[in-house]
């Protein structure tokens, strides 16, 4: 539409790093970095973390091995309890969503269920499951149920009524619809679920991983919750801590954009 | 016209719907409704809004049982909604994670329409009534990729892919813009085979509230008053087919549809003041 002449897709530059696009998103992260130093550097006292002294530790604790491996525990147990989530939730919160008299009696058992939080079941899991992976993984799966099971039956409850008429006078059998139109149907609601759940799973661990891992002793082997734990309680690493910080959320975000896209995928007509 | 003097394929007889209304009175949508549809006829209702067009409709599809009455199809009395009776709804109704194919496709692929059919024998089956419609090229779209009309015509695809015996359309032009509403009727009227003998055609049942639409489709046009909906009048429409843009200048069809607006004029107008 403009005065310009038109360039199609393939005569643009490839995009570079250098884009001032690419180069813009970070400019509110290194303004934050600048400040943090400039604060340290007026106001320093022993402990007080740096940027430069935890871009030491960082690169310490990367050469060590020790963040790659406690990320990597940490990792499995989100996708383990993660999976077990899905597995559960998505399936009751179709049935809960189509078939009435299930929703009347899990729906209380739910709702009465979602305030707790995942860490006020801890000692009833390290109680159960002792204090390792197995207890981790319940929490995550816990916490990451509700927001599945809820989406989904909004999902469900949103589907348009005039799809399934359409349906219905097409003599579609029952469970063909539910495979067919309503899960499609519901598949973006359900996608929206699974994200929230994928956050919350890696709010969990960290907070599961503080307590249940304690007493793994040091290293990758706890998970990266546990090793915070040993930073704060033994070892007293500020700058440590604050490398794992920095560590959950890069992965959180890097989770978050590999789900969306994988949604992306399975949902052409959303784009 | 003779040959649209055979044997009742649809028989509303005395049909009565009322609803339940929140305060535990009662609203009458239809009242003592019968009316024969002809095997092979295109028969329009029309009526200002809340006669119990829809009503009529959604009965004839099964989606609603009466409160009274019966409704048969070949002497057999409608229980629930059947493949053998496709509905087209107002808005549409595709499915938007199918492409254009997809939506065609399913009542064969999922439905017992599909029964029997090869693969082949589905994929040429869609195929035909893509290309019928007009829609050869875009089979891979989906449908937020497509305007009102093409979305229109994917439906129409889709009810017809499923060769029911009858067809029922409720408003399925409604929201469509003036000229594309012009286009698409005369598109319907091909697709359904006014240039075929009408022993070769379905049977349509098709619900607007525009009157000069009525009467350019329709062999007959029920006419509906509302409360409580009643048939008022049942008219034939001697106009010869096919019918083109020549039909819309006719003497016949300015006059019928005159006369069909004088019918509901009364009832149109208060629609709009109460």
């Amino acid at each position: 539409m403009s005065a310009a002449a038109p360039r199609t897709l393939a005569a643009q530059p490839p995009a570079r790093f250098t884009d001032s696009r690419t180069l813009r998103m970070f400019v509110v992260p290194v303004l934050l970095i600048l400040v943090w130093q400039a604060w340290t550097a007026a106001y320093p006292t022993v402990r007080t973390p740096t940027p430069l002294k935890v871009a030491g530790a960082a690169i310490d604790m990367i050469a060590s091995g020790d963040l790659p491996g406690g990320v990597l525990q940490s990792l499995g147990r989100v996708f383990g309890g993660f999976a077990v989530a899905a597995l559960i939730g998505v399936p009751l919160g179709l049935a809960m969503g189509t078939v009435r008299a299930v929703e009347r009696n899990v729906d209380p058992l739910v709702e009465s269920f979602r305030p707790i939080a995942a860490i006020a079941i801890l000692p009833l899991a390290i109680l159960w499951l002792g204090t390792g992976t197995a207890a981790a993984v319940a929490i995550v799966a816990y916490a990451a149920f509700f927001p599945i099971v809820v989406n989904t039956v909004a999902g469900v409850k949103r589907v348009d009524a005039t799809l399934l008429r359409v349906a219905a006078t097409m003599g579609i059998p029952r469970f063909t619809v539910l495979r067919t139109l309503i899960v499609p149907a519901a598949l973006p609601s359900i996608g929206v679920g699974l994200r929230i759940a994928l956050g919350v799973a890696w709010t969990a661990i960290i907070a599961a991983e503080l307590a249940v891992g304690a007493k793994a002793g040091g290293g990758g082997s706890g998970g990266v919750g546990q090793m915070m734990f040993v930073f704060y309680a033994y070892s007293i690493e500020l700058n440590r801590i604050v490398v794992c910080m920095i560590a959950v959320g890069v992965v959180a975000y890097a989770l978050d954009r590999a789900l969306r896209a994988l949604l992306r995928g399975l949902m052409p007509w959303t784009h | 016209m003779d040959a649209l003097n055979g044997a009742a394929k649809l028989r509303l007889s005395h049909v009565g719907k009322r609803f339940a209304l929140k305060d535990g009175a009662e609203a009458v949508a239809l009242q003592d409704f019968s009316l024969d549809v002809r095997q092979g006829e295109f028969l329009v209702v029309v009526g200002p809004s809340g006669c119990g067009k829809t009503t009529v409709l959604n009965l004839l599809a099964g989606l609603e049982l009466p409160s009274s009455g019966t409704l048969t199809l070949d002497d057999k009395a409608i229980a629930g909604p059947g493949a053998e009776r496709g509905v087209m709804f107002q808005d549409y109704a595709l499915f938007p994670w199918r492409t254009v194919w997809g939506n065609v496709e399913y009542g064969l692929v999922y439905g017992p329409a599909g029964r029997g059919l090869t693969a082949d024998a589905r994929s040429a089956r869609v195929r035909h009534y893509v290309d019928l419609v007009g829609l050869e090229g875009s089979e891979q779209k989906y449908p937020h990729q497509l305007s009102g009309g093409m979305r229109q015509r994917v439906a129409l695809a889709r009810l017809m892919a499923n060769e029911p015996e009858v067809l029922l359309m409720d408003e399925p032009l409604a929201a469509l813009d003036a000229q594309t509403r012009l286009i698409l009727q005369d598109e319907l009227l091909r697709i359904w085979g006014q240039d075929r003998p009408a022993s070769g055609r379905r049977t349509v049942v098709f619900i607007t509230h525009a009157i000069d639409e009525a009467v350019f489709l329709a062999d007959r046009v029920a006419v509906m008053t509302s409360q409580p909906g009643r048939l008022k009048a049942l008219l034939d429409v001697p106009l010869p087919r096919p019918r083109n843009d020549d039909t819309r200048t006719h003497p016949d069809f300015q006059a019928l549809s005159q006369h069909i607006w004088r019918l509901i004029r009364a009832e149109a107008y208060r629609a709009t003041v109460t």
